[in-house]
C-alpha cells in the first residue's frame, strides 16, 4: 500500500504523493475479467508498442492503448479504469490487424470500457450517444443541413436508417432497454447534475 | 526357430521410479507397487528413487540373480529416453536384454496428468498391468550386425557443409559433398562482413571453399540433387540427379577424349552470350548470362549454362574454341547411385518473404529493402561496387532505418513465430558499416529486444551504441511513402517514451525472418527425417542429442535445425561430422532385432506381403520344393505390415508377436481378470 505522510499542506501532500506501484493495490482478477469479456489473450502482450504505432488517436492525445495492455497484465485496474484516455479510442482496429501477437487490443479496452460502465464511470457525451440512439437510433442523428446537403446531392433527406422507417425504432428500444442501457444513462447523468 | 515357442514359467520383476518428484508428486508410488505384487507372474515389485542411476540399476541386476527372474518391468519414463540403460541393467543381471518391457508413467501420465492424482494412479496401474503381461511372454533376441559403408555424404555446401565435409574426409572418410548450386559457399559467400571481428566474409570463406575443393577425400559434386534414397544407416543407396550443366570439367573432357579440353573458368563464352537474366546471386540487383558464374571466386571454377534461358545460338561454343571445346548445349541430366554409410544434412535456409507484411511495403516501395539486399549493396564485390545507394535514385542514404523482428516472434499466422537468432547481430553490424562508410549518415534501430547472447556480442552492442546508432525500442507499425521524394516515414511507438514516432528517412532495411530452404520439405522426406511444427528439422533429442536424428544414420548441421549464426553453425557441423563417423569408424552397427520372420510350414507362398512391404525387405523363395516368403533382416523395420495382413498368420512379428500384442490387450480390456 501507498505510504502516506501526514503533511498539514493539502497541495504539497499531492505534489509529494508516493508513485510506486504496490502489488497489494493491484486486482490479478482484472486480466481476467478483460480476457472474458474481450475474448482475447491480453496477457500475452510483450509490449513492442505497434498498437500504439497504428493508432489514429495516439499521435492527438495522450491515449496509448499499449499502457492499457500493461496495466490489465499488472491488475492495475482502479487507474485503468478510472483513466479518461480509456475513451479516447476510435475502435478502427488497426492495432488487432497489426498486432503480432495476434491480440485483439481494441477488445481488451471494449472490455476495460465494460468494466467501467458497471461502476457508471463513463463520460458524459457516452451517455448522451445512448440516449440520441435510444430516440432516433443513430448516435449523430439527421439534422436540417444535412437534410439540404443530401437533397443537393441528389439523395433522399433521410437516409435508409430508422430516419425513414421508425417503425424499427422500437426493436433497438428493445434491446438497449434489455441491457439498461437508457435507464443507466439517465440515472447517471442526472446523478451528476 | 519363430515356431517352436517353449516358455519356463514366467517370474516378472517390477521396479516403479520416483524420478524425484516428475513421478511421485502426482502419483501414489507405493499404491502401484503394492498393486504390482498383486498380478499373476510377478515375484518382486520395487521403488526407487531414480531407477536410472547405478543403485537403480543394480536392484534389477541383483533381483534378477536372487529371484531368478524371466522378465523385467521398469515403470519410469519414456523408452525413448532410457530403454536401453535398463536392457543393459537386464544383461548385466544375465537375463537377455529383449526380456525387458518398459511401461511409460512420465511423459504419457505424470506430465500430462499433473493435477489429478488418482487417475494418474489408476493410469499407472493399467500401464504396469499390460506391460508384465508382454514381459510374461518375451523372449531372448539377438540383435543382428551389419557392416558400414566406408564413405559418407553431406548435403548442402555451405560454410556448415562444407566444414561437415572437411572433417569427415580429414578423419578419412571418403565423402560425398552434394550442392545443388553451380558453386559451394551459400549464404555466407553473399555477406559483406561477419560480426562481431567484422572480419570479410568472403576473405574468411574462400580459403575453406580451396580446401573443400582440393581435398582428396571430398568428391565435390555441385550442381546436383538428391533425387532418391533406399537402405538404411550403414548402407544408404542414394541417387543423385547431376543437373545438366552444359559445361565439361577439365576431367570430364578427358574422359570423352578432348585432351587437354575442357572449362578454365577464362569467361570467353560468357563476353558473347546475347541473353542477359538477373543473377540470384546478387538477388537479382546485378544482370547475368545465360552462361554464367555467380561471383568471381566461386569454386569450383565452371561455368554453368542455364538451359531455361539458353536460345543456343552456339555463339559460346565458338568462342570457346576446338581445342578446350567445354560447351555442350545437348548436355542432359545424368543419375548416380552412391553407397554411403552415414549422411549429414546441411539444407540452410532462404529469407521468409516479407513482402507478406505488407504494413512494411517490400517490393512496393523502392527503398525498403531487406538485408540480405543491404549485404550485396555494402559488399566491394557486389553490383554497386560497396556504394550503399537507394534503389530509387541511386543517392547515397544518410537517415537509415533497420526494422528488427520482421516476421519474426509474429505469432499471427503470416511470419514466423520463432527467433531468427542472428538478426539482432548483422543489424549492429550494419550500423556500424554505415557510421563507417558514409560520413554523417545516422542508422536508427527499431527493435524490441537486443539479443546479443554470444560470445563478445554484447561488447558489440556496447560499442555500435558508442559509435553513434540511435536505439529505438519500438516495434515498427507501418511504413509510408512520400511520393515525391521516396523517403519512408516509419511509424512506431517509442515505448520507453510512450509517444508514437513518425520518423522520416531514405532507406529502410527490413531484418527479415529466416524459414526452411525450399527443398528442405522434399530432401527430409527422402531421408525419413521428421521436422518441428516451423518446418525446421528435427534434432534426436534437442539437448543431448542435437546433431542426430530419429533416422539413424543421418545426422543435422547448420540452420536446417534451426536458425543459428556462423559460429553455431560451424560447431554443430564438426558434432555432425564427429556423430556421423562414429558409425563409419566402429566398421558396424547393430541392428535391433525386432524382424518378421516367416514361419515357412505355414507359409503359402502367396506373396501378397512381399508388394505391402514398404522397405522392399520381402521376397518369395523356393524352398524344399516350396515357394515360401523370405526376409532380408538387414531392410526389415520391424514396422509390422506384412505379420497384421498375411492371411495365413505366417509372420512372427519379434518383440511385437501377435500373443504379446493379445495378452497386453486382454490384460487392459479385462483389467487384470483372467
Amino acid at each position: 500500500m501507498a505510504v502516506k505522510k501526514d503533511y498539514k499542506d493539502q497541495k504539497l501532500a499531492e505534489r509529494l504523493r508516493d508513485r510506486k506501484y504496490y502489488i497489494p493495490d493491484s486486482n490479478p482478477e482484472f486480466i481476467k475479467d478483460v480476457e472474458k469479456i474481450g475474448r482475447t489473450a491480453a496477457h500475452m502482450c510483450y509490449q513492442c508498442g505497434t498498437c500504439t504505432g497504428s493508432c489514429p488517436s495516439a499521435p492527438r492525445s495522450s491515449y496509448r492503448i499499449r499502457l492499457f495492455m500493461r496495466k490489465a497484465i499488472l491488475g492495475l485496474e482502479e487507474e485503468a479504469l478510472t483513466d479518461p484516455d480509456l475513451w479516447l479510442c476510435t475502435t478502427c482496429y488497426s492495432c488487432t490487424d497489426r498486432c503480432p501477437r495476434d491480440l485483439a487490443p481494441t477488445d481488451a479496452i471494449m472490455a476495460m470500457r465494460n468494466l467501467a460502465f458497471k461502476r457508471d464511470i463513463v463520460p458524459r457525451n457516452f451517455l448522451k450517444t445512448a440516449q440520441l440512439i435510444y430516440q432516433s437510433g443513430h448516435g449523430v442523428p439527421n439534422n436540417a443541413a444535412n437534410r439540404v446537403a443530401r437533397e443537393k446531392l441528389g439523395l433522399e433527406a433521410e437516409p435508409e436508417t430508422t430516419h425513414k422507417y421508425p417503425e424499427y425504432l422500437p426493436g433497438i428500444r428493445k434491446i438497449m432497454d434489455h441491457y439498461r442501457l437508457k435507464e443507466n444513462a439517465d440515472r447517471i447523468l442526472a446523478e451528476g447534475e | 526357430m519363430a515356431e517352436v515357442k517353449k516358455y519356463e514359467e514366467p517370474r516378472i520383476g517390477v521396479f516403479v521410479c520416483h524420478c524425484g518428484t516428475n513421478i511421485a508428486g502426482s502419483i501414489n508410488i507405493k499404491a502401484v507397487q503394492e498393486y504390482a505384487k498383486t498380478l499373476p507372474n510377478v515375484i518382486i515389485a520395487d521403488d526407487y528413487q531414480y531407477m536410472c542411476s547405478t543403485p537403480g540399476q543394480n536392484k534389477i541386476a541383483e533381483a534378477i540373480k536372487e529371484q531368478k527372474l524371466t522378465g523385467i518391468v521398469v515403470a519410469a519414463c519414456s523408452p525413448r529416453l532410457h530403454e536401453p540403460t535398463f536392457r543393459n541393467a537386464t544383461k548385466e543381471g544375465g537375463l537377455n536384454p529383449f526380456r525387458f518391457e518398459m511401461a511409460n508413467i512420465r511423459e504419457q501420465n505424470s506430465w500430462v496428468h499433473m493435477h489429478q492424482p488418482e487417475e494418474a494412479t489408476a493410469k499407472a496401474k493399467d500401464a504396469v498391468r499390460i506391460a508384465v503381461a508382454k514381459a510374461s511372454l518375451l523372449e531372448d533376441l539377438i540383435p543382428k550386425s551389419v557392416p558400414v559403408e566406408k564413405t559418407a555424404m553431406v548435403v548442402g555446401a555451405g560454410v556448415g557443409g562444407m566444414q561437415a565435409a572437411l572433417d569427415l574426409a580429414s578423419a578419412g572418410i571418403k565423402t560425398y559433398l552434394v550442392e545443388k548450386e553451380p558453386t559451394i559457399g551459400g549464404k555466407m559467400s553473399q555477406l559483406d562482413k561477419t560480426f562481431p571481428t567484422l572480419d570479410c566474409s568472403q576473405c574468411i570463406l574462400t580459403p575453406k571453399m580451396v580446401d573443400v575443393y582440393r581435398h582428396e577425400g571430398i568428391e565435390l559434386l555441385t550442381y546436383t540433387e538428391v533425387e532418391a534414397v533406399e537402405g538404411y544407416i550403414g548402407n544408404f543407396d542414394v541417387t543423385l540427379r547431376k543437373k545438366a550443366r552444359g559445361v565439361l570439367t577439365p576431367d570430364e573432357a578427358t574422359a570423352r577424349g578432348i585432351i587437354g579440353g575442357g572449362c578454365t573458368g577464362c569467361g570467353d563464352c560468357t563476353d558473347v552470350c546475347p541473353v542477359i537474366k538477373p543473377n540470384p546471386f546478387e538477388l537479382g540487383m546485378a544482370p547475368r548470362k545465360a552462361i554464367y558464374i555467380y561471383h568471381p571466386q566461386v569454386s569450383p571454377l565452371i561455368y554453368t549454362v542455364d538451359f531455361d534461358a539458353c536460345v543456343k545460338c552456339g555463339l559460346c561454343v565458338e568462342a570457346c574454341g576446338e581445342e578446350r571445346k567445354a560447351i555442350d548445349l545437348d548436355a542432359k541430366d545424368e543419375l548416380m547411385n552412391v553407397k554411403v554409410g552415414t549422411v549429414v544434412l546441411a539444407l540452410g535456409y532462404d529469407i521468409f518473404p516479407i513482402e507478406k507484411k505488407f504494413e512494411w511495403g517490400y517490393k512496393h516501395y523502392d527503398n525498403v529493402i531487406t538485408s540480405l539486399e543491404f549485404e550485396r549493396l555494402i559488399c566491394a564485390s557486389g553490383p554497386t561496387g560497396g556504394h550503399l545507394i537507394r534503389p530509387s535514385d541511386g543517392e547515397t542514404p544518410k537517415r537509415i532505418a533497420f526494422v528488427l523482428c520482421a516476421g519474426s516472434r509474429d505469432n499471427t499466422g503470416v511470419g514466423k513465430p520463432y527467433c531468427s537468432r542472428f538478426c539482432c547481430m548483422y543489424s549492429l553490424k550494419h550500423a556500424h558499416q554505415i557510421i563507417e562508410k558514409i560520413p554523417g549518415a545516422i542508422p536508427y534501430i527499431f527493435y524490441m529486444d537486443i539479443r546479443s547472447f554470444g560470445k563478445m556480442y554484447e561488447e558489440f552492442y556496447y560499442r555500435i551504441q558508442d559509435e553513434g546508432a540511435k536505439f529505438i525500442r519500438g516495434r515498427v507499425a507501418n511504413i509510408l511513402e512520400d511520393p515525391v521524394t521516396k523517403n519512408l516515414h516509419v511509424n512506431a511507438e517509442d515505448t520507453l517514451l510512450g509517444r508514437p514516432i513518425d520518423m522520416e528517412v531514405d532507406l529502410v532495411v527490413l531484418a527479415a525472418a529466416v524459414q526452411p530452404s525450399a527443398d528442405t520439405e522434399k530432401t527430409r522426406r527422402l531421408f525419413g527425417v521428421s521436422c518441428s511444427q516451423d518446418g525446421w528439422l528435427l534434432e534426436a533429442h534437442p539437448k543431448l542429442n542435437p546433431c542426430g536424428t530419429t533416422t539413424a544414420g543421418v545426422y543435422l548441421a547448420g540452420v536446417c535445425q534451426g536458425p543459428k549464426d556462423i559460429p553455431d553453425t560451424v560447431a554443430q557441423a564438426e558434432g555432425a561430422a564427429s556423430a556421423a563417423s562414429i558409425p563409419i569408424h566402429r566398421g558396424e552397427v547393430e541392428l535391433e532385432p525386432y524382424f518378421a520372420v516367416c514361419m515357412e510350414d505355414k507359409c503359402a507362398g502367396c506373396g501378397l506381403c512381399v508388394n505391402l512391404c514398404p522397405y522392399q525387405a520381402l521376397s518369395l523363395i523356393e524352398k524344399d520344393g516350396r515357394t515360401v516368403m523370405h526376409v532380408t533382416e538387414a531392410k526389415c523395420k520391424g514396422c509390422g505390415t506384412c505379420g497384421g495382413f498375411c492371411p495365413g498368420g505366417a509372420i512372427w512379428m519379434q518383440h511385437f508377436a501377435t500373443p504379446q500384442i493379445v495378452a497386453q490387450i486382454d490384460a487392459f480390456l479385462l483389467g487384470g481378470e483372467q
